[in-house]
């Protein structure tokens, strides 16, 4: 009897460590996030229970464009690394060749950390940096003021293009993988049934790596959304991006401004929930009605 | 698209993502780069000779960087195997929902954790310690172990390790020759992408660690910020190359601790994964 006990113990006691420092570290900051956004406090407990900072933050005319400006910088830098990562993965796939050179460079930009991505698009694209410069070389402009301010704009370009550089990569590294695992014999069978390249990407390719180029997305989307280094060094001072703006309000020498700080956190974060939760509704609905259609 | 044009075209796209790490190189040993020139007028050390000056704090705040990531790796490392061993290999109530909890670091903001929890951190005096910015950095690292460890169980199962067990090894004995060597390629993805993660973390270093703990990103962005060009050229480079190392010795740590060990364990694993 202790024996079977013991055995239908055991994953927990392997579950232990991690799931104690997630516990400690992660659920509770996340829940003392929350209870601070609706206005529950050490001292006072439950007594001033309040949606009060939601309201007030949703009212913030800041609020709403930095919320805006997030949403959009992270939507465009991660569909245009979805689209550059899935066509270099699918044109390298097809290559005779597996060009290990290519690859090990293109791992590159995934060591390389966040903040010498925003120093590397400041380089390049800065109004001295090495586009202005070529620009001047072909004639196009002589004064580093005539370059395009892209980088601490209104637009979020040069947090976009950071976002990029870094992403891309990654897109590329696992659906390459993916499509790696697709290619042979499935390729084969549909050549010989005389697929060409259009209908090899749009009706094997496409499908079966679909789900993996959708999680990635929702992983690098809810990463620039709520990551605070890249809007900070390349980002306008208005609108300012969610997570920055979260910060500027908790450092606020006023504490009483911590709660609105807190009630950000939680949009952005709820945001992010959602985005998963939406991606496991399509993805059930997508199976249940096109996939085993499809298969049967 | 023809073949010709399908690998001018990864090439270029290539190139475009590789050549900006080049310049920044370049920069690295650039004293003199006026504008509009497109290459340096005059190189020098200035920058690399600042960062390693005797003594300098910009070598203190590597060193401290290399320590908190090297603990962070190996922490993050113990707890995810047990785990991903856990969800590879066991059925159980709960395992579903496990799943989801150890991937939500990915896609909850580290921003909203670390202002949550950092009141709290205060109060149990972690901030500004080394200690609590290691446990703060082990957090955005579970995700990538819990995943990698999960898929390589599912992959190789236990049935090695009850052998092992049936022939009078005990768990230590198991752990080390048997599991260990078994899951190698996944210890290494795994260390690598942990050390990384740690390595660049900037937010949640200047939140916990509060200005005493500095590592070398946090030394880094002042000089992005002004826009000392040789500056955080100098240290995007020792950057790099330490992290490149950084990697390089997990992997040959690993690979040497493999060679040493039994090689069945490893003989196993390739079948299994050719067969699949």
């Amino acid at each position: 009897m202790f024996g079977v006990k013991k055995t239908q113990l055991t994953p927990y006691i392997y579950l232990l460590p991690v799931i104690s420092i997630l516990l400690f570290v992660f659920t509770l900051g996340l829940v003392m996030s929350i209870f601070q956004s609706i206005g529950v406090h050490g001292d006072s407990g439950f007594e001033n229970l309040t949606v009060e900072y939601y309201r007030e933050v949703f009212r913030s005319g800041g609020f709403r464009s930095g919320l805006f400006f997030s949403l959009r910088v992270s939507l465009i830098s991660t569909g245009i690394a979805v689209i550059i990562g899935v066509g270099l993965a699918y044109l390298l796939v097809m290559q005779q060749r597996e060009w290990k050179i290519l690859q090990i460079l293109l791992k590159l930009p995934i060591i390389v950390p966040h903040l010498v991505a925003a120093f590397i698009i400041f380089t390049l694209f800065s109004q001295s940096g090495i586009l202005a410069r070529i620009g001047v070389l072909l004639g196009l402009m002589e004064h580093p003021r005539e370059f395009p301010g892209l980088i601490f704009d209104r637009q979020g370009v040069g947090v976009i293009l950071a976002y990029v550089w870094k992403g891309t990569p990654f897109i590329f590294l696992i659906v390459y993988q993916v499509l790696r695992s697709i290619h042979g014999e499935m390729v084969e069978a549909a050549r010989n049934l005389g697929a060409k390249g259009k209908d090899l990407f749009f009706e094997i390719f496409l499908p079966l790596s679909i789900p993996s180029v959708f999680s990635t997305f929702i992983i690098l989307f809810a990463f620039s959304f709520g990551s605070y280094e890249i809007p900070f060094l390349l980002g306008p001072t208005s609108p300012r991006a969610l997570p920055v703006l979260a910060y500027v309000e908790y450092i606020h020498p006023d504490w009483m401004n911590r709660p609105y700080a807190m009630a950000m956190n939680m949009v952005l974060a709820g945001i992010s929930v959602f985005l998963v939760w939406l991606y496991h509704w399509v993805f059930k609905k997508f199976r249940r009605h096109n996939w085993e259609g499809r298969s049967r | 698209m023809k073949k010709q044009t399908s690998r001018a075209v990864l090439v270029v796209v290539a190139l475009a993502f590789i050549l900006p790490l080049m310049i920044i190189l370049l920069w690295s040993v650039t004293v003199s780069w006026p504008f509009p020139d497109l290459f340096p007028r005059e190189f020098g050390l200035r920058g690399l000779a600042q960062i390693f000056e005797e003594g300098s704090r910009a070598l203190e705040s590597l060193y401290t960087s290399v320590k908190i990531s090297l603990w962070v790796t190996i922490l993050t490392l113990m707890i995810t195997i047990p785990g991903g061993k856990a969800l590879g290999i066991y059925d159980f109530p709960g395992k579903a929902f496990i799943k989801i909890f150890a991937l939500a670091p990915l896609i909850i903001s580290p921003v909203a954790i670390g202002m949550g929890i950092h009141s709290t951190f205060i109060r149990l005096g972690l901030t500004n310690t080394e200690l609590g910015v290691v446990l703060i950095h082990i957090v955005p690292g579970i995700p990538y172990g819990i995943r990698i460890f999960t898929n390589i169980f599912e992959l190789v199962g236990n049935q090695l390790e009850e052998q092992g067990k049936v022939l009078g090894a005990n768990s230590f004995q198991v752990f080390f020759h048997i599991t260990l060597p078994t899951i190698l390629p996944g210890l290494i993805s795994a260390g690598s992408m942990i050390f990384i993660i740690s390595f660049s973390q900037y937010f949640l270093t200047f939140l916990i660690g509060g200005g005493s703990v500095i590592t070398f990103p946090l030394m880094m962005v002042p000089y992005i910020q002004s826009g000392d060009r040789t500056m955080a050229a100098s240290y995007s480079a020792v950057f790099i190359v330490v992290t490149l190392c950084g990697l390089l010795a997990i992997e040959k740590v690993l690979k040497l601790y493999y060679s040493k060990s039994s090689g069945i364990a490893g003989a196993f694993y390739t079948r299994k994964k050719v067969k699949s």
